[in-house]
């Protein structure tokens, strides 16, 4: 019985990288040209935000870490800048399961949103601090407002996998028995 | 429940349709409107042709319909040749692509003789909305090291940050943390011209001296102070000039020469 339940918990975890996989791609190919005025989604930001909501359990932060790194090793002037801000995106989604009800399409969305606007402004401070990018608040603004809106729409269509999907691995992972005896 | 699930449906359809509305409307080209032209006419056209065939009939011009036997034969061997012809356009298409890969090479060996060059492939680009580095096909094992320059047919890319054994990756001029020394044609002083949010294909020019006469369209190219990049290196033409009211802190946009969205083969130079 145990044993089944660990090869279901590694089965996910490799479908989580795989996922990451098809989103990397995705990013690469079609969102380079289905694009809201030439800006795209962040897509990694929604997949970690998800494994914090739903997995918990330090694995969101280590999940964002290591997709970070990765994306910092592929494209990044740096490592670590987006390893460290998914990371965190990945602490956040597990503070917000706490304190939040995932169960309501507005609430995600208003986790979305915050998550993104944490992601992205970290990320640009970063660049402003590290690299010496010049401060162009309002051209910044304008385009994270256009990639939360994006990702705000692709988590409405993506809502109902993201639900049974994130309840199943919550189930798995948090195993939220009822205790029958108090009843 | 039902009632919820199908309101459900409904909201990501109507989702989906706002959202490729929203990125079709988004990306559209104003002077490029001949598809809706198109489209009214694949409304109209069916109508219309349903009415000049009836008009046709009405004066006896019905002959299409006398010997269908012959028809279907004449038929059957367009569509063998259609397909023979459409089996010869891939391959010439494919020959065609070829060539100009071929050609685009050779252009950018010829314009940048001077130095020694090792042509590349743009394999990746950045998957970010506020980064713009790229990744090309040629690594360590070809010579590239870190710091060396990168250009394409119309002028300069970026230059190399970091290699693998057999990728390199780049970071473009018009990525925000990037700043080049530049000289525009008409003064012979360095500018700063850097990355900038506002526009994919745009830099903005620091530090304009305060004796210099800016012009638009003038040319603008590296300056070669900086360590990376050799002199003379076309970057762009000045576009739009902004003055302000304290004469040095004017600044002006510059267009870049290489059209980024499009940059499929660069050069690194070696030498």
């Amino acid at each position: 019985m145990r044993g089944g339940e660990s090869l279901k918990k590694f089965l996910t975890i490799i479908c989580l990288i795989l996922t990451f996989f098809v989103i990397y791609f995705l990013q690469a190919n079609f969102f380079t040209w289905f694009t809201i005025s030439g800006v795209m989604p962040n897509l990694f930001i929604v997949l970690v935000l998800f494994i914090g909501l739903f997995i918990g359990r330090k694995l969101g932060f280590v999940f964002g870490l290591i997709f970070g790194i990765y994306l910092d090793l592929m494209l990044g002037k740096a490592v670590g800048i987006s390893g460290i801000m998914l990371g965190l995106v990945g602490l956040i989604g597990e503070y917000l399961d706490k304190n939040f009800s995932k169960d309501s399409r507005v609430t995600i969305i208003l986790m979305v949103i915050g998550s993104t606007a944490f992601y992205e402004i970290g990320s640009y401070l970063f660049q402003v601090i590290r690299w010496g990018a010049l401060i162009e608040i309002l051209p910044f603004l304008k385009i994270l407002a256009l990639e939360i809106i994006f990702n705000i729409a692709l988590v409405i269509i993506l809502y109902p996998i993201i639900q049974r999907v994130g309840n199943y691995v919550e189930n798995l992972f948090k195993k939220k028995e009822v205790l029958t005896r108090y009843f | 429940m039902y009632r919820n699930k199908k309101t459900g449906i409904i909201g990501i359809i109507i989702t989906i349709i706002i959202l490729i509305l929203v990125v079709i409307l988004s990306n559209i080209d104003i002077k490029n409107m001949s598809y809706i032209e198109n489209a009214f006419n694949s409304l109209v056209m069916p109508i219309q042709n349903g009415l000049t065939y009836l008009k046709n009939k009405v004066e006896g011009n019905n002959s299409f319909f006398d010997d269908i036997s012959n028809l279907q034969k004449e038929n059957e061997e367009l569509k063998t040749k259609n397909s023979q012809l459409e089996q010869s356009l891939r391959e010439l298409e494919i020959l065609k692509a070829e060539n100009e890969t071929l050609k685009e090479y050779v252009n950018l060996k010829d314009k940048y003789n001077e130095y020694e060059t090792i042509p590349a492939y743009v394999i990746n680009k950045d998957i970010t909305n506020y980064n713009n580095t790229i990744v090309i096909n040629i690594g360590e094992k070809d010579g590239v090291k870190p710091n060396m320059t990168v250009i394409a047919d119309q002028g300069l890319v970026g230059h190399v940050i970091s290699t693998t054994q057999t990728t390199a990756k780049v970071q473009t001029i018009i990525d925000t943390a990037s700043s080049v020394s530049a000289t525009m044609s008409t003064s012979d002083e360095a500018i700063i011209v850097t990355g900038t949010l506002e526009k994919a294909s745009t830099l903005k020019a620091t530090y304009i001296p305060t004796e210099a006469k800016v012009l638009e369209n003038d040319k603008v190219e590296t300056s070669g102070i900086g360590g990376i990049y050799p002199k003379g290196i076309t970057i762009g033409t000045i576009k739009e000039i902004v003055d302000t009211k304290n004469i040095t802190d004017r600044y002006a946009y510059v267009e870049t020469a290489v059209d980024f969205k499009k940059i499929e083969t660069v050069l690194v130079i070696i030498e």
